[in-house]
């Protein structure tokens, strides 16, 4: 009997064990498929001595692609399919490509390591903010002479250049503000705010109607954060040109631009509950099923919201910060880019494909899929009806360019908005903080 | 002589296999971070400054790593006494049963197979999503707390998921001893009219000892190092109001500005306090084992 349950017992620790290793095999599996490029010249020369007598034998080539959105991985997987296929049958080579997405929390630190340690992926994205650092140190090559340069739209093509020379690919170049419910802002009778004390009305209207006006997701810290990306870059746009410039001479402070604290509040106050425990996926299903009439999120999360629920009828809007019109304005900004590992083992394969991303045929396909805005000429689709509400403040001259922040301040930014919605800041303290994390910044970039 | 010397030589070559796998992954690093932690390296230039001494300093004066290193402490503090209380008392309570004894003990030592990284975010589901769900509808309203947004929660939270992590560990640990606990000496005790707690008290715990010893200094090592449940629970958040030395260091090399050398230099002053506790360990275990 005694026996038995001995057996038993380790039975279970076994299965557990074994399941714990299959586990452990897989993500070898992976780690293996990275490895393998600087295996494969030696494995193809092989086979081409053993099987001389056939002659057209594909040159066979791996590519490794590492990308920051997971939530597209459908969609790049088919397009990597189709640029394998197209590279056998126009060129007769065989590549094979290891596309990794790692989650965005980790994705900066993946991909450093990978850089460091000599094991680089040949093409990968990075956010347009990192152009610089990432072509300082020598990761990236210069796009320029090649056809995808002459495609690319001016505006954005400014976006990705460093000194005249375009040195990635963008991939993701978004006009956003705050996604709306259109369908109770009609139930309501509500138009969009252009001034903070129409945002308020706005809540008012739509809290005596009994819906929450706001989605909090404030689980990961990026997401408070598009609360300061949005107001500032209003606030500084519309009325301070100069505050960031300053900024960077060590010459100004978040206390010239206190007044964005007054739509943080209304934001936070009419917002759901529970919001420190809501991450921004879950908060992009919620508002796709109707739990709050506004989410303070990018056209990126349509993705998740579409999928959610279908139906949805959704709009975007400028976030007000103050009752200066001029001030109410949509962020244009290129996040994602594509770069090219100029020590690739097989550049003109990357090179390849950096082009067939922007390729005459098939490249609208993928940017409309992912839901991707046109950036370049080959791209002739009809956007969705949130992108063209977007679209027409920029058509209409009200928007701006995203200010680019030491990363260290925007990280700092989403910390202290957490603590400031527990309460645990004033805002004094998080002006004090940032004027001073910005400082630390010049002072480590000289 | 040159027989000791073949000795020599063959064991060197015994142990090879084992130190070079120690040198590779232990020893280089170590050496090399050493190093690291004197350059203004952002992880990513190929070209690595070297500035001295200054990220030391520079530490000093550092708020937030301060910040981390209390809240640290006071996670060390509080797991030191309820994961081995918890552990002893499961222990005791499971060898004190006649059957059975074996499912228990696999039960209670499973969350330790498991990664922590993964148990974390099970337990971040169970934290937003089954507790609210119990109530919302079940009237548990005694759940209804913002187990990651408030600081005292979060707090509670990562005692819960780290000790529901490591208690089987230390149990394991516990009933080896307990089963060393000579079973006459119990039995001539319950002749002589001693109550359970007495012959506890003043038989078993003094007999076990030795593995109290090895159990605190165990947490205390290991659990300076926290990482993996902090990560996938609270990230740290909100703010910083959760962030534990390592935390701290993983942001500062990571995150923000990017800064691999003075994340280096932090790491070495965890390891310079790691350090002292192993060293104090393996003293105070020296002169129990004389006692003995």
């Amino acid at each position: 009997m005694k026996k038995m349950k001995r057996m038993i017992s380790l039975m279970v620790t076994i299965v557990l064990m074994l399941s714990l290793a299959a586990c452990g095999k897989s993500a070898d599996d992976t780690s293996d498929g990275t490895n393998a490029i600087t295996k494969t010249p030696e494995a193809t020369q092989d086979k081409d001595s053993e099987e001389a007598e056939e002659p057209a034998e594909p040159r066979e080539v791996e590519l490794s692609i590492m990308m920051s959105f997971p939530q597209y991985m459908d969609q790049w997987e088919t397009y990597c399919k189709q640029f394998e296929d197209k590279m056998l049958s126009e060129e007769n080579i065989k590549v094979k490509i290891n596309l990794e997405m790692p989650s965005s929390d980790q994705y900066d630190s993946v991909l450093q390591a990978r850089l460091t340690g000599d094991d680089a992926p040949d093409l990968y994205t990075i956010h347009s903010n990192n152009i610089k650092t990432y072509n300082e140190a020598g990761y990236l090559t210069d796009l320029s002479s090649e056809a995808l340069a002459g495609k690319i739209f001016d505006n954005v093509k400014k976006t990705v250049s460093v000194d005249e020379k375009l040195l990635a690919l963008p991939i993701e170049s978004t006009a956003w503000g705050v996604l709306y419910n259109k369908d109770i802002f009609e139930a309501c009778g509500l138009q969009v705010p252009n001034t903070l004390d129409e945002l308020n009305n706005v809540c008012k209207v739509l809290k005596e109607k009994g819906y929450t006006p706001f989605l909090l997701a404030y689980q990961e810290q990026w997401v408070p954060q598009l609360m300061t990306a949005l107001s500032i870059g209003g606030k500084v746009s519309g009325e301070l040109p100069d505050w960031l410039d300053r900024m960077y001479a060590d010459n100004g402070s978040y206390s010239e631009i206190s007044d964005i604290f007054g739509v943080i509040d209304v934001v936070m106050q009419n917002g759901t509950e529970r919001a420190m425990e809501e991450g921004s996926e879950a908060g992009s299903a919620d508002f796709a099923n109707g739990k709050a009439a506004m989410y303070l999120q990018g056209t990126w999360a349509s993705n998740t919201i579409i999928t959610t629920n279908p139906e949805m009828n959704m709009g975007v809007y400028a976030l007000p910060v103050n009752n200066n019109q001029a001030s109410t304005l949509i962020n244009l900004s290129t996040s994602t880019t594509l770069g090219v590992y100029p020590d690739s083992e097989n550049l003109d394969i990357a090179l390849k494909f950096a082009n067939y991303v922007l390729d005459d045929k098939a490249s609208s396909a993928l940017f409309q899929g992912c839901g991707f805005n046109p950036i370049a000429t080959v791209h002739d689709y009809e956007t969705s009806s949130w992108v063209k509400e977007a679209y027409q403040y920029v058509e209409a001259g009200r928007s701006y360019q995203d200010l680019v922040l030491p990363n260290a301040v925007t990280d700092e930014q989403g910390k202290l908005l957490q603590e400031y919605y527990v309460g645990a800041v004033t805002k004094e303290e998080i002006i004090e903080a940032l004027d001073a994390k910005f400082q630390e910044a010049n002072k480590l970039s000289k | 002589m040159t027989k000791k010397r073949r000795e020599n030589i063959s064991l060197l070559l015994f142990v090879a296999p084992a130190f070079i796998v120690y040198f590779i992954f232990k020893l280089y690093p170590t050496f090399s971070g050493i190093y690291y932690s004197m350059t203004a390296w952002n992880g990513l230039s190929k070209n690595k400054q070297f500035i001295g001494l200054a990220n030391f300093v520079e530490i000093f004066s550092d708020a937030n790593f301060w910040k981390s290193m209390l809240f640290t402490s006071k996670y060390v503090i509080v797991m030191l006494v309820v994961a081995n209380i918890i552990a002893l008392c499961l222990a005791v309570a499971i060898e004190s049963r006649s059957k059975a004894r074996g499912i228990f003990r696999t039960l209670f030592c499973m969350p330790n197979m498991i990664s922590m990284i993964i148990g974390g975010y099970m337990w971040n589901f169970i934290f937003t999503k089954v507790l609210y769900y119990l109530a919302d509808h079940w009237g548990m309203t005694f759940l209804d707390k913002s187990w990651i947004g408030d600081p005292k929660y979060a707090f509670l939270a990562i005692i819960i998921v780290s000790s529901w992590g490591i208690v089987g560990y230390l149990m394991i640990i516990y009933m080896a001893a307990l089963q060393g606990v000579p079973i006459h000496l119990i039995e001539s005790a319950s002749l002589d009219g001693a109550t359970s707690w007495q012959s506890f008290r003043k038989i078993t715990f003094p007999m076990i000892r030795h593995s109290l010893t090895i159990c605190i200094f165990w947490t205390l090592n290991s659990m300076f190092q926290v990482f993996d449940v902090i990560y996938s629970l609270t990230g740290g958040g909100p703010g910083r109001a959760t962030q534990s030395v390592a935390i701290n260091i993983y942001e500062e090399a990571f995150t923000g500005n990017i800064r691999y050398g003075y994340a280096t230099a932090k790491s070495m002053v965890l390891f310079l306090i790691v350090l002292m506790i192993t060293v104090i360990q393996i003293s105070v275990m020296k002169r129990k084992e004389q006692e003995l």
